[in-house]
């Protein structure tokens, strides 16, 4: 890029003596540069999530059919949801089932392999790197439809049980099981909660365990009384992570029910209801209202955790060491 | 205006959003310098797929200025990817709908009226009542590709083995029962699919009574009462295991043949429309053969000669002369009539219809006889279904599950049906 030309390209440039400007001009320079290379992200940000945030905020309080034009109905789609829509209800209870299943299921296999890879002695990054990849592939829409075909009536996991004198018949097409599954195929993905735990175990200093160690604590007083603490503000981290995501769940809901949340409204999860609503229905701005009605829950849900983080998450730092 | 544009700019992010999520399907996509390019996008399977893609390389071989792009999907991501686009004003230059979209489409200016290319494509050799079911308000919309009607498909051999011999037309609701226990008898565990989660079928049932799913006002013209029956009928069938589990029953929500029980090898009968029944030929071969529906009680006959798809062209199309000629091609030419035979249905074009159905070969002959041993026998099919019906099929299958699994009673359950009815039908 012309050194000279750059600056000129913003608008507010004052004219300054000859030896500021000089001492100033690379700063300046770099912040364009940088606004230059943010501009694909900002641009992307704006266009693709902000305005669509706020036309869904927009549609929210309408009628709108995808055809004809959204018409204001107010608060309508709000109370609509709280006053006259059962499988709502439904759906919510599920999603909160479904929260409370898969992601302590998660965190504890994500922290039992991050505990196994870092008493390793060899190989620890290739097995770091082979089990956060292939957790990868469990968000996938193929995995979700390779786990209906196992989880079916006469599929793989029916057919072993089977062989074990335990016949289940298939799990997706039953209303008690089918939840089980789809959270069994979250926990899966466990990588990346795995990686910041082992982050976060490498961290713990060596000494508290040997000092543990001559004070007679077996291993599991060691877990209990050193990592865990130690460990608190990097589980509460996932915790509120893996929450946030769960509440979404859609994916391995949508391939395993084929699109219905079924049997019998069993996986019929929040967003898949949402989706429901706005592309089968085609009730767009009733969906946008359950969006915002989400995204605020989330909050509130975040807001809880981190009341109660206060009293179990351990920083070390604030001992005073 | 404001307005509009906030529209838009939606519905242009949820159709980037379709499109990142891969629907768009294969073709040719050779973009040239002086062509007129089209673009085409039907539901279907891979058959139709294959026979569409002749179709359509057969016409851009006659016609070498003009250049069609096609692309398929199911039916259920179609139907939401169709409304994405025509919400963001991006409706494809030739559309294929279901009659159950076809208030939809029309009331809301996405078709053009046909009438304005009458000179590049003749009707006149197609049947007056079925062209009918592409009108709405007396105006043209669209034209029915062809023709199909509900049937039983089912496995001879079993029901042979049965001692059965093939349903005639006039079959009733009582001989399909004691066909179905005597194929029980014979060895075959619940040998019908529950017939009990598709609207479809109750559509039936309720013509075979004299009644019908929607009025003249476009509202539900039928009680709790009849679909509190309907189901009392099906749960007692499922109970005394005649017809398939609810853990099989609800499988079928994807709607394709693969995952419903007959397609599964559970059962050994289904209900289907025709000619989507090839689906079967893959597991049954030659065994599979099609029955008319059973009828009323006294023999008033349920199922209907029904558009199985109707084709039209955007309003916004900026070519609606050549995409005018593509689908004379389609419905009229010998050619297309060739190569597709009857995988849209039966031929809407008379002399197409006489021409090709002596000589469709393998599972085609099903339908063909089918259709023929039902000729003059039927009623007039229903008008088109009102707007919202769309949401309202999925809905009678989701809450059958409530029946099903016996959560509610079939009397609780209907009532909810018709409550979402009343809400969700927007005549």
């Amino acid at each position: 890029m012309d050194k000279a030309a750059a600056p000129g390209a913003l608008p507010r440039q004052r004219p300054a003596p000859a030896e500021q400007d000089r001492k100033r001009r690379p700063k300046r320079e770099r912040e364009g540069a940088a606004w230059v290379f943010l501009s694909p992200w900002v641009l992307g940000a704006v266009v693709l999530t902000l305005l669509p945030m706020a036309v869904s905020l927009y549609l929210s309080f309408t009628d709108y059919d995808l055809f004809d034009p959204p018409s204001w109905v107010g608060l309508r789609n709000y109370t609509q949801m709280f006053t006259e829509d059962p499988r709502l209800l439904r759906s919510v209870l599920n999603t909160l089932l479904y929260v409370v299943i898969a992601v302590p299921l998660q965190l504890a296999l994500a922290l039992a392999v991050a505990l196994a890879l870092k008493s390793m002695k060899r190989g620890k990054a290739f097995y770091r790197s082979a089990f956060y990849a292939s957790s990868l592939l469990g968000a996938s829409m193929s995995i979700a439809l390779v786990w209906r075909a196992l989880f079916n009536d006469g599929g793989t996991v029916d057919n072993v049980l089977g062989s074990l004198g335990l016949h289940t018949g298939g799990w997706i097409n039953k209303p008690g099981w089918a939840l089980l599954s789809v959270a069994l195929l979250t926990v899966w993905q466990f990588g990346a909660p795995m990686v910041i735990f082992l982050a976060g175990l490498q961290q713990i200093p060596k000494e508290l365990y040997e000092a543990a160690a001559v004070d007679g604590a077996g291993r599991w007083r060691q877990f209990v009384s050193i990592t865990l603490p130690m460990l608190s503000p990097v589980l509460f981290f996932n915790l509120v992570l893996q929450t946030i995501q769960a509440f979404q769940v859609f994916t391995p809901a949508f391939a395993v029910s084929g699109g219905r949340g079924g049997p019998a409204d069993s996986t019929l999860f929040y967003t898949l209801y949402l989706y429901d609503r706005g592309f089968t229905a085609s009730h767009m701005g009733y969906a946008s209202a359950m969006a915002w009605v989400l995204l605020i829950a989330i909050g509130i849900v975040t807001a809880v955790l981190f009341r109660t983080s206060r009293s179990w998450v351990f920083y070390a730092n604030e001992e005073g060491r | 205006m404001t307005m509009r544009r906030i529209r838009t700019a939606a519905t242009a992010v949820l159709v980037l959003c379709l499109a990142l999520a891969g629907c768009g399907g294969g073709g040719a996509s050779t973009a040239a310098g002086g062509k007129v390019t089209l673009r085409f996008t039907w539901w279907g399977n891979a058959d139709r797929a294959a026979r569409t893609e002749q179709a359509v390389a057969a016409f851009e071989k006659a016609h070498p200025d003009i250049d069609i792009q096609t692309s398929y999907s199911t039916y259920e991501s179609y139907k939401q990817k169709l409304a994405t686009q025509a919400a963001g004003g991006d409706v494809p230059d030739l559309i294929q709908l279901d009659y159950r979209q076809i208030s939809q489409y029309a009331g809301s200016d996405v078709l053009l009226d046909l009438k304005t290319q009458r000179g590049t494509l003749p009707t006149k050799e197609m049947d007056p009542g079925l062209l009918k079911t592409g009108q709405v308000d007396g105006v043209q919309y669209a034209l029915p590709m062809g023709v199909g009607t509900q049937a039983m498909a089912y496995d001879k051999a079993a029901w042979r083995k049965a001692g059965l011999a093939a349903p005639k037309p006039g079959w009733t609701w009582d001989d399909w029962v004691s066909a179905v226990r005597k194929l029980k008898a014979a060895g075959y565990e619940r040998p019908m699919t529950d017939p009990g989660q598709m609207e479809d079928w109750f559509e039936v049932w309720l013509r075979g009574q004299g009644k019908r799913l929607y009025g003249e006002d476009g509202q539900a013209a039928f009680t709790a009462a009849d679909l509190t029956r309907f189901w009392t009928f099906t749960s007692r069938l499922r109970k005394a295991g005649l017809v398939s589990s609810a853990e099989d029953t609800t499988q079928m929500a994807g709607g394709a043949v693969e995952d419903s029980p007959m397609g599964r090898k559970r059962a050994v009968a289904e209900f289907n429309w025709d000619a989507p029944s090839a689906g079967y030929e893959a597991m049954y071969g030659d065994r599979l053969a099609l029955a008319p529906m059973p009828a009323g009680p006294d023999g008033t006959p349920g199922q209907y000669y029904k558009p199985s798809m109707l084709l039209g062209i955007a309003a916004d199309s900026a070519h609606p002369r050549e995409a005018a000629r593509f689908i004379d091609f389609l419905l009229n030419s010998d050619k297309a009539a060739d190569i597709l035979g009857v995988d849209r249905g039966t031929p809407v074009n008379s002399h197409q219809r006489t021409r090709v159905l002596p000589t469709v070969t393998g599972f085609q002959q099903q339908v063909a006889g089918l259709q023929e041993s039902l000729q003059g026998k039927l009623k007039d099919p229903p008008a088109a279904p009102p707007r919202g019906d769309n949401g309202l099929q999925s809905t009678f299958g989701r809450d059958y599950d409530q029946v099903s699994f016996e959560q509610a009673s079939p009397r609780e359950v209907a009532e909810d049906f018709l409550t979402e009815a009343r809400t969700e039908l927007r005549p």
